[in-house]
């Protein structure tokens, strides 16, 4: 149903009035919202969702919310001595998301303007009519208290309030450090800044307005054997994060660079991989990747009902199996949360409105917990939503993308060092390389980025052409040290795709190192293995 | 300024790129200026579990502007065209480019360009699609797999889109097309089935909703319960969906700058490029023409260099790379651009059947999913098929069998191929046949269905 008319504006919200008395905020998180909010000001933000709820429901919406979003990118790039682009690009507009007659109508415009805000909200109400004719389940919402709150990413140098030349400095000393490297012909480097804020407010009452940073550095090198007609390929680990310009610049990138380079060269002349059964120590930098597509994306309630099927796939965690699948080994948990810091999923509400949490996926070693959103917690008898929901742009429908997922730190502290000892015959992959995965979730493959022969408890030397492949709960259920808290980090993806028309999601993954045995591996070099 | 339902016309695209010109004149003064405009509506209906599930209809159009100082460049994009949008898009784009280290590769911006006439790249009626129409398509697929007690899912999105780009010497290029789409995947009640089809068109006319369902409905009743295949390499059949997917890997890969720097397919150990090689059969030829009445595309790339008909692969010589302005500037080369699509020849096969004649034991693929690079030395790429496959014995379907990772190169399945059907599917690659080959390597079983 659709609450009383609003009375609560940003405006008052900010003054301190009402609900917002609690939300009075320092002049520097004002500042960085101002910079978030560019041109839109506060009374055409007030007067545009004001009037895409009154229009919604007028048309006959019995729920309604609208979303205005801007998100701005800033990017450079390097290869070798110098910069090959820099760009920045901004984008925001109104979505207005209602439900009539038991259907989903969804319309946006680019123009933020309350006559635009009530044509998208018309339009969704007779999308969403067209739509009713053929809806077996009408739409309902799980309860959620409409929250009235303002969320910034924590962070301590705005990335985009840093010059350019800092940035490229860094960046071309990379590159400098790296091509100093013989053997190491090409390099390119680059860092990405990214701005997504949003403001929803719900025919409910809910009025959400949240400031999210992300950055994204990274750099990779190449040595080529003109001579061999040999070329490889060494990227950095360094994970995108949910932070600010610090965390660039207190990372150890440019320091790693001769390290990175020396690597790039040692690829070229690697002993090639006989492949077979090997027990695998997976760094944090491979395994958030592995986590995320075998665990992570399986666990989306939507897939596993079939939402997914024409694209993304369904899922081998049918609703059935919650709660008595035995998925992984029995010391192994693994949990959502839109919580942590610096998860490149982390916000304070999700774009239902719903406040971020922090829950089960796998206890030990068993399958508990589902991703859901508002209309998807009553499709498994659940009271509340998790809060999963998310739509990428002001012009994408908001539906179940993937929180940060996380593998648990093992009770003992166990460090790197630890498992590689206790390994007689193994190989220690950094990194992500090639990653693909069936569509519902089963056999998947992965490379690295550099591999590492274990011998008697000994890392001995470099490998090349690995490629690991395995059956998911087989793999889980192979897992048998973990390493400790100390060891544990959060590694993660700017893009992840999901839908149709697709969308974008950033997401993370926290895990430690961590050993599975005898996985099968494949030499991936056909010229070797025909 | 609200963007308009079927996207600029090429009179508006030109009066908004003559205004952003203007004001770069006056806030940035003696810079080189290049903007284009992408403007677009696209809409979608979503279905799965034999409902109507999400939706959307969006019109934005986006400014792309270049400003240069000699060799400093920036760009910046907005989706804001109103004055005070676009007087802070010049500054920000003129204030990064001042402070920008020089880019060396830097090129000047294009002049006036002649452009080949492409015809029939827009579908009015296409562009007046609304939600009652995707409905009453999505209804004709959900009752097509109901009556079969399938479960249905699918997606159908189209859009009417333009592209301008202008710069500060005189270039004015405009686009203006239209595109549809519709797939569905039916899935058997016991889950042990699944079907999918699909087809894409400028012309959402063209498209049957109705009939692709049924295809798709066939193929889900027809894989259910799967007989076990052991992994192996087998000779296949592949449907154009998968031809394409794989083509689009090769045919990415074609950079002339990558080639001669050592770190591609196309290089030659010892230095040099492949090009003029024959590492292909005689029948694998690769073409592309934005005028093609079959598969219109823009006749210029995103920096405005034309586009025209162009011989990829020549009965299986490789006779061109892409190569940017700056690689030909510096090496004496003709610059050529990506085109919009691709065209691979056909054969004499008549149809999908023919090609599964030839096949004493093998396997018909419909479609690969989760496609993705493993070793861009040999262009393996790694996958799994999906939706409908089948063994082949002695010359006809007999089974449906489980689904497989591949490990496999579009060389090997190229240059090991031995017929093609004549008539050519549109794919996001480009128009493509169904192929047979001869060896290809499905290296593990996947449970999924």
């Amino acid at each position: 149903m659709v609450a009383a008319p609003m009375t609560l504006t940003r405006r008052s919200l900010l003054r301190g009035a009402g609900a917002g008395a609690a939300l009075a905020l320092a002049a520097p998180a004002l500042s960085r919202l101002a910079d978030a909010r560019g041109l839109l000001t506060e009374r055409t933000l007030d007067d545009v969702i004001q009037a895409g709820l009154a229009a919604a429901k007028k048309a006959g919406a019995t729920y309604a919310d609208v979303r205005i979003v801007r998100r701005r990118w800033e990017s450079i790039q390097t290869r070798e001595d110098h910069v090959s682009g820099v760009s920045a690009s901004e984008s925001y507009g109104v979505g207005v998301r209602v439900i009539a007659g038991g259907a989903w109508g969804f319309a946006a415009s680019a123009t933020v303007t309350p006559a635009e805000a009530t044509r998208a909200a018309r339009l969704a109400v007779d999308i969403a009519r067209a739509n009713a004719r053929i809806v077996k389940r009408p739409v309902t919402l799980a309860a959620e208290p409409p929250h009235v709150d303002v969320w910034q990413t924590p962070l301590s140098r705005d990335p985009f309030k840093i010059p350019l030349e800092d940035k490229a400095e860094l960046l071309l000393a990379i590159n400098q450090v790296a091509l100093k490297q013989k053997g190491v012909k090409y390099v390119s480097s680059s860092f990405d800044g990214a701005s997504e804020w949003k403001l929803f407010a719900s025919s409910e009452g809910a009025y959400l307005e949240q400031d999210i940073v992300r950055v994204a550095p990274g750099y990779a090198v190449t040595a080529v054997d003109v001579g061999k007609g040999e070329f490889a390929s060494r990227a950095h680990e360094i994970a995108p994060m949910q932070a600010g310009w610090e965390y660039v610049a207190d990372s150890t990138m440019l320091a790693d660079a001769p390290r990175i380079a020396a690597e790039a060269v040692e690829k070229l002349n690697a002993a090639p991989v006989v492949p077979g059964k090997k027990d695998l120590i997976l760094l944090p930098s491979n395994l958030w990747l592995t986590i995320h597509e075998s665990i992570g994306h399986p666990t989306e309630l939507d897939r596993a009902l079939g939402y997914e099927a024409n694209f993304a796939g369904t899922s081998f965690a049918t609703v059935d199996k919650l709660g008595k699948l035995e998925f992984a080994a029995p010391h192994v948990d693994v949990y959502a949360d839109k919580t942590t810091t610096g998860g490149l999923a982390t916000c304070g509400y999700d774009d239902d409105g719903v406040a971020t949490q922090k829950w089960d996926i796998i206890k030990g070693g068993r399958f508990v917990g589902y991703q859901t959103t508002r209309e998807q917690a009553g499709w498994i008898n659940e009271p509340r939503s998790r809060g999963t929901c998310y739509g990428e742009n002001f012009g994408s429908f908001p539906f179940q993308r993937m929180p940060n997922i996380s593998l648990a730190p093992g009770k003992k502290e166990l460090s790197l060092a630890d498992l590689v000892s206790a390994t007689d015959d193994g190989i220690l992959i950094a990194g992500n390389g090639s990653w693909s995965i069936d569509h519902q979730r089963y056999n998947f493959q992965f490379g690295g980025q550099t591999f590492h022969e274990i011998k008697k408890g000994k890392v001995t030397r470099m490998l090349k052409d690995v490629a690991y492949q395995a059956n998911t709960l087989a793999f889980w259920h192979a897992c048998d040290l973990l390493g400790g808290a100390r060891t544990w980090q959060l590694g993660g993806s700017m893009s992840d795709g999901k839908g149709e028309p697709g969308q974008s999601n950033a997401v993370s993954h926290g895990c430690p190192p961590a050993r599975f045995r005898k996985i099968d591996v494949l030499n991936t070099d056909t010229r070797r293995t025909p | 300024m609200t963007a308009p339902a079927r996207g600029l016309d090429a009179a508006a695209a030109r009066k908004h790129l003559d205004r952003v010109l203007g004001l770069a004149k006056k806030l940035a003064a003696g810079a080189e200026v290049s903007a284009s405009l992408s403007s677009s509506r696209s809409a979608n209906t979503r279905f799965a579990r034999s409902e109507l599930t999400s939706n959307g209809d969006v019109a934005q159009t986006t400014l792309d502007l270049s400003i240069a100082f000699g060799k400093r460049e920036a760009s910046v994009s907005t989706n804001q065209l109103d004055e005070r949008s676009l007087r802070a898009a010049i500054d920000q784009a003129a204030r990064l480019a001042r402070i920008a280290p020089e880019d060396p590769e830097r090129q000047p911006v294009l002049g006036p360009q002649r452009y080949v006439a492409v015809k029939g790249a827009f579908d009015k009626a296409t562009a007046g699609l609304g939600a009652a129409e995707r409905a009453t398509a999505a209804a004709a697929a959900i009752d097509a797999g109901v009556a079969g007690k399938l479960d249905v899912a699918g997606f159908y999105e189209h859009a009417a889109t333009s592209r301008a780009r202008a710069t500060s010497a005189g270039l004015f290029a405009f686009h203006a097309s239209t595109r549809a789409s519709f797939s569905t995947t039916c899935r058997t009640a016991d889950a042990t089935g699944s079907g999918w089809a699909g087809a894409w068109s400028r012309a959402a006319g063209a498209i049957d909703a109705g009939a692709l369902a049924t295809v798709a409905a066939d193929k889900a009743v027809r894989s259910a319960k799967p007989r076990s295949l052991a992994p192996g390499t087998y000779q296949v059949v592949l449907e154009p969906a998968a031809v394409g997917e794989l083509l689009g890997f090769f045919a990415g890969a074609m950079n002339r700058r990558t080639a001669d720097e050592g770190r591609s397919y196309f290089s030659k150990p010892g230095g040099g490029t492949r090009l003029g090689e024959k590492v292909l059969p005689a029948h694998v030829t690769l073409t592309s023409d934005p005028a093609d009445p079959d598969l219109p595309t823009a006749p210029f790339a995103g920096d405005g260099l034309p586009l025209t008909k162009t011989t990829w692969i020549d009965q299986g010589a490789i006779t061109n790379l892409a190569c940017s302005r700056f690689w030909a500037a510096k090496h004496g080369l003709a610059a050529l651009g990506r085109p919009g699509a691709w065209r691979m020849a056909g054969g004499s096969a008549a149809s999908i059947d023919d090609l599964v004649k030839g096949v004493k034991r093998g396997v018909l693929i419909t479609r690969f999913w989760y496609t993705r690079w493993v070793d861009p030395r040999t262009m393996l790429i790694t996958g799994l098929t999906r939706d409908g496959v089948f063994l082949i014995e002695n010359g006809a379907v007999t089974a449906p069998v489980n689904n497989f990772r591949f490990n496999e190169s579009p060389l090997v399945m190229l240059g090991t191929s031995d017929a093609m059907t004549s008539r050519l599917w549109q794919t996001p690659t480009g128009l493509v046949p169904a192929l047979r080959c001869g060896e290809f390597n499905l290296a593990s079983v996947s449970e999924a269905v």
